[in-house]
């Protein structure tokens, strides 16, 4: 710390308080420039604008008192030192503010000069300290992400090419295969998209772990989603003779994720499951509505397999954690897929748990949020300060005229919504997050407004502009309607009617 | 829209089990000739392995200049291109391919050992018809080159 650069912001409300330090500190040095205020809003402010050295605050403030006001000052500045000077010697709260990151608490009354400079001037160098420690943490974890990152790109060429010559070889294309061969070239494969799932977790647990896994929330029927997860399974489940049922009220409303990321929970899940249950067990996916809870769907995966054990339960969601005494090490995984599946659960604002008892088999369950359009719709009614009883929905379906490629279709799509981006009332209307199920063909948009005339205006300029990009128009059919909606006061979690 | 779904899948599952019969196909398939680029030999050669036993005709290209020369000596009526190439990178070749008259039609897909969520838009946008992370399912990428190929495609007399 340079002594001529030092600047302290006192806050404390106590005039007299207030000159006593200021001159306590004049006492200790020659130049240490003090600003003071007398209110914790007038502290923030000042930290924002110019962040001092050192703050010394006062915990009983007129506008803030007690934990609050460190906590406060440490949400706003979380880089600048803090020396408490309180009124109060109370050892608890001292502990408590230390643990949340103030430098040191110091009780009014028994400060000297000395004692007072010292503990500026160690707190300032105890903060400096840490923050180079968080910045060398920072960058350890981003040089982490950049190698994995590099290293699952690297090894899937060599992967792909495993991949293509065994399918080649199984598929006869370099001539016939005897029966043993081809049992061996099976095992090959196996291994091969076992590594291959490998790969892909690993970017996916560091991209959780550094925030970096975008969502593309959308409105997504749950129903349609467990029959795609369980029909993808189906095989994996009968070839280890373990039955999988189905239990899906078809009447669950639509909740609001991303089906991409809630489809991979699923899977996760269900094959974990799978992976846990001997021959002759069954493994039952669950989605259901749960009264106490009216905000969430609550989904579930249910096996009859060996249980966890009660200490593991804790552990189940850690990263790289693997069951010891999993019954069938050869589908041995990196031990990142629970880890990755709760990450992207807590993205979506849900939370994932487990039940199990030993030997009784184990229930994963999660919830998700409901889709709200009276969540959705807030910001348009309330921008225009008057909340309506009705509004307008425009309903504008998108269906391709031949089956698109996956990809091909998202951009399409994507397009579409950029037109109609284009086409509302930016400031009067609001297009809700793209209508979609899982797969090519469902995807719809709804627009909200207030006004009836304004959605008219929308639907004829709509159709010019889609009419005007040539391969738009000739790669999908468009059909526009309008109908009016009642909101029930602010509890609407309706969606709009399926449409299929 | 579930039963949609199914259908889908089931359609996918069907196709997969019967794709190694090429024999069948003979008839009706369509000669049409595709460009890999790739700047892998082995993948390239797998790739050429596969795509002939599906009676496509294959030319090739190992770098993203050769591409764009291969592209204009063979009009080829789909090319499958790498985005980490020597010599210009996939998105290079994509920006050359649209702003070239002659090539701008000539429908691309993308296959890449690249990560989707960092690459898949961006090559969407740059006017590649499908994305594809390597290893691609081979019945999956049959299928998209299917139903990407231009339908005036030469077809082989029966």
């Amino acid at each position: 710390m340079k002594d001529q650069s030092t600047h302290v912001l006192l806050i404390e409300d106590n005039a007299g308080d207030a000159d006593l330090v200021r001159l306590r500190l004049v006492e200790g040095k020659n130049h240490v420039a003090v600003s003071c205020v007398d209110r914790l809003s007038d502290g923030l402010a000042s930290l924002t604008k110019a962040p001092p050295s050192v703050v010394l605050l006062d915990l009983n403030l007129p506008d803030c008192q007690g934990a609050e006001t460190f906590r406060k000052v440490l949400e706003n500045s979380p880089d600048v030192p803090i020396v408490i000077l309180s009124g109060q010697d109370d050892e608890v709260l001292a502990m408590k503010a230390l643990n949340q990151g103030v430098q040191d608490y110091l009780v009014k009354g028994s400060i000297t000069s000395s004692a007072l400079d010292r503990a500026m001037r160690y707190a300032v160098e105890r903060q400096a300290l840490l923050r180079s420690l968080d910045m060398s943490r920072k960058q350890q974890l981003e040089f982490k992400n950049q190698f994995l990152s590099h290293v699952s790109h690297e090894l899937r060429t060599p992967l792909t090419c495993i991949y293509q010559f065994v399918t080649i070889l199984l598929d006869g294309l370099a001539g016939p295969v005897t029966a043993d061969q081809r049992d061996h070239l099976d095992t090959i494969l196996r291994s091969v998209n076992q590594l291959g799932a490998m790969v892909r977790d690993l970017l996916e647990a560091s991209r959780a772990e550094s925030g970096k896994v975008r969502l593309e929330p959308h409105c997504v029927a749950i129903p349609d989603l467990v029959k795609l997860a369980v029909t993808m399974m189906r095989s994996i489940a009968d070839e280890k003779k373990v039955g999988l049922e189905m239990g899906v009220d078809s009447r669950i409303p639509f909740v609001y994720g991303d089906p991409d990321r809630i489809l991979e929970v699923l899977i996760n899940l269900t094959d974990n499951a799978i992976k846990f249950t001997p021959s002759g067990g069954s493994v039952t996916v669950q989605a259901c509505l749960a009264p106490t809870d009216p905000d969430f769907v609550y989904l579930s995966v249910s096996d009859t397999g060996c249980g966890i054990d009660p200490k593991a339960k804790a552990l189940i969601f850690e990263r790289m954690y693997q069951d010891p005494n999993s019954i069938d090490n050869s589908r041995k995984g990196l031990g990142l897929g629970l880890y990755i599946a709760k990450e992207l659960v807590t993205l979506h604002g849900g939370r994932m748990w487990v039940a199990s008892e030993q030997g009784n088999g184990s229930t994963f369950s999660f919830t998700l949020p409901l889709y709200s359009l009276a969540k959705l719709l807030t910001p348009v009614i309330i921008h225009q300060q008057k909340l309506r009883d009705a509004i307008v929905l425009l309903k504008v379906d998108v269906k391709p005229r031949t089956k698109p490629a996956r990809g091909n279709w998202k951009e399409i799509a994507q397009r579409c919504l950029e037109i109609l981006q284009r086409c509302v009332y930016l400031d009067k209307d609001l297009v809700l997050p793209p209508m979609t199920a899982h797969g090519p063909e469902q995807t719809y948009f709804v627009v909200a407004s207030t006004d009836m005339e304004r959605v008219s205006i929308m639907m004829t300029r709509i159709r010019e502009q889609i009419d005007k990009v040539a391969d738009l128009k000739a790669a999908c059919d468009l059909s526009l309607a309008a109908e009016p909606v009642k909101l029930s006061g602010a509890a609407c979690t309706d969606p709009p009617e399926k449409q299929v | 829209m579930s039963r949609m779904m199914i259908e889908m899948v089931n359609e996918l599952v069907n196709e997969t089990k019967s794709e190694p019969a090429p024999k069948q196909r003979r008839t009706v398939m369509a000669t049409s000739k595709i460009l890999i680029v790739d700047d892998d030999p082995d993948l390239r050669q797998a790739l050429k392995l596969r795509l002939r036993a599906n009676h496509y005709d294959t030319v090739h290209a190992v770098d993203g200049y050769s591409a764009i020369t291969q592209a204009h000596k063979e009009g080829p009526d789909l090319i499958i291109l790498d985005l980490g190439l020597p010599a210009g990178d996939g998105f290079v070749v994509l920006e050359r391919l649209q702003s070239d008259d002659r090539l701008c039609d000539i429908p691309v897909i993308v296959l890449t050992a690249r990560d989707p969520q960092s690459s898949e838009q961006r090559v969407l946008k740059s006017g590649a018809a499908a994305f594809f992370q390597k290893p691609a399912d081979n019945a999956e990428l049959l299928e998209v080159i299917r139903a990407t190929l231009p339908k005036s495609a030469p077809t082989l007399p029966s």
